[in-house]
């Protein structure tokens, strides 16, 4: 296998020793070490300094990584100053986070997810579980890839690249369906797990739902879905203990 | 449900690959719960039990952006657990158990990526003079440390996870109303997290108004089954 490819196996583990200290740093040096090995034999000193370079502070999303890990080690090869590569990794952290976050944390992710729990309560099961697997990570595989390719091309030009790439013109697009997709999901998984039960219990469950989002919303980041239904279950424990 | 040594370490065998796909391998997306909980139902002969165990705790997940630095529960062994629960139970009765279960072992999954992060940080700094000398054997030791560490934590939480429900299905008794209760309690709760999840990602842009669509055609689709 060639360095672009074990360069690419290697991103998919780009937050291997994720840390404090220098966030995905340590990772992106470890994709973009084999990358670098003709750079040994032409000039060992560079070498050097550009493997102390690769593995210096970064952090964005993982999936577009490879963009920063391509356009660095091109401007390796091109021998642009260090002090210059050192910036343009500082550069890059800010977009490639939230381009990477929009369009897939808050984007891919949740679309997929919402079409794929109505496929499984649908009656699709498993189904919606297999066809989630393979349709995300077509996109997550040539994502990586394209990062990789456009990166190393581009390099110290890869800002540019970037601004005029699929990334920034998608992401609106994949938002409104992730939208649709999660509204849609809410009420075909709320009948499906109420189904048996009766009239008053739902109205039961919608109200939980209602203090929900609107304790959510009331204490912000502090109460997320996971403690308000921690505080839930221990309010209804304690209530059913008293009724008793 | 009796489950076989066999089965507990092909659990345990699944929960560490599901663990580990969360951050530091892949990313493949199979730590999402309904995914991690429909195998672990397989896996224990009930797939139904995995998939109502891993859609409630899906909910939960969809109210989790895992940005930067942010501290965020680790849901896939979590579903794991909540999967055993849930085997071979009437859900009706067990899904409060499981999905409170399955939130305790997320939220302490949450915790041990902290300290798994602190380790690799006080490994980097035992390494800082051969990354600083340009080693890039150093930097593929670092990795291959960061992932054994974090295949280990995967592997504890999901066995703290199973010893979990494998206790509360041991010693925990609910008479029947509190049961159907907490079954309820975590569903709206559920709920309530996805819901609040999507409007906090839509904002006040267009994206609300396809997720007040979506929830118009997904409540009439629901009214026609």
């Amino acid at each position: 296998m060639n360095g672009t490819g074990r360069a690419l196996l290697r991103l998919f583990s780009v937050q291997g020793v994720w840390n404090y200290e220098r966030m995905l740093g340590v990772g992106v040096g470890y994709a973009a070490e084999p990358l670098l090995e003709d750079l040994k034999a032409k000039d060992p000193v560079r070498h050097s300094e550009a493997v102390v370079r690769s593995a210096e502070f970064f952090n964005c999303n993982p999936n577009l990584a490879g963009l920063a890990v391509g356009a660095t080690v091109r401007a390796e090869y091109d021998s642009a100053p260090g002090p210059q590569i050192a910036r343009l990794r500082t550069a890059l952290c800010s977009p490639l986070g939230a381009l990477g976050d929009q369009l897939f944390w808050a984007g891919l992710l949740p679309a997929l997810v919402g079409a794929a729990l109505v496929v499984v309560v649908l009656g699709g099961g498993l189904w919606g579980i297999i066809g989630f697997l393979v349709a995300y990570n077509i996109v997550h595989v040539w994502t990586a890839s394209w990062s990789l390719r456009t990166g190393l091309a581009a390099g110290m030009g890869v800002g540019a690249a970037i601004g005029s790439s699929w990334v920034p013109r998608s992401i609106p697009r994949v938002g409104l369906a992730a939208g649709f997709a999660v509204g849609l999901a809410a009420p075909i998984v709320a009948n499906w797990y109420l189904d048996p039960f009766g009239r008053l219990s739902v109205v039961a469950v919608l109200l939980v739902a209602a203090l929900g989002v609107v304790s959510g919303r009331l204490f912000g980041p502090r109460m997320t879905g996971g403690r308000f239904a921690l505080v839930a279950v221990l309010l209804t424990l304690v209530c059913r203990l008293i009724l008793r | 449900m009796i489950v076989t040594p066999l089965v507990l370490l092909s659990l345990i065998v699944w929960g560490t690959l599901v663990g580990l796909d969360l951050v530091s391998v892949a990313q493949t997306m199979i730590a999402r719960p309904f995914v991690a909980g429909g195998v672990a139902g397989v896996l224990l002969g009930d797939p139904m039990a995995g998939l109502r165990a891993g859609v409630l705790l899906e909910l939960f997940a969809l109210d989790v952006l895992p940005v930067g630095a942010a501290r965020y529960p680790d849901y896939g062994p979590a579903t794991i657990a909540a999967t055993v629960v849930l085997a071979g139970a009437p859900w009706e009765l067990s899904l409060g158990l499981a999905g409170t279960i399955g939130l305790l072992v997320s939220v302490l999954g949450g915790w041990s990526l902290q300290q798994l992060r602190r380790m690799n940080a006080e490994a980097v700094q035992r390494h800082a003079a051969a990354l600083a000398a340009g080693d890039s054997a150093a930097i593929r030791r670092l990795q291959y440390a960061g992932i054994l560490r974090d295949a280990v934590r995967s592997a504890l939480l999901t066995a703290v996870g199973l010893a979990g429900a494998w206790g509360a299905q041991r010693w925990l008794t609910l008479d029947r109303r509190t049961a159907v209760a907490l079954t309820l309690v975590v569903i709206g709760a559920g709920l309530a997290a996805a819901i609040g999840g999507a409007l906090r990602s839509a904002g006040r842009g267009p994206r609300r108004n396809w997720l007040a669509a979506g929830l118009v055609v997904g409540a009439a689709v629901a009214a026609f089954l």
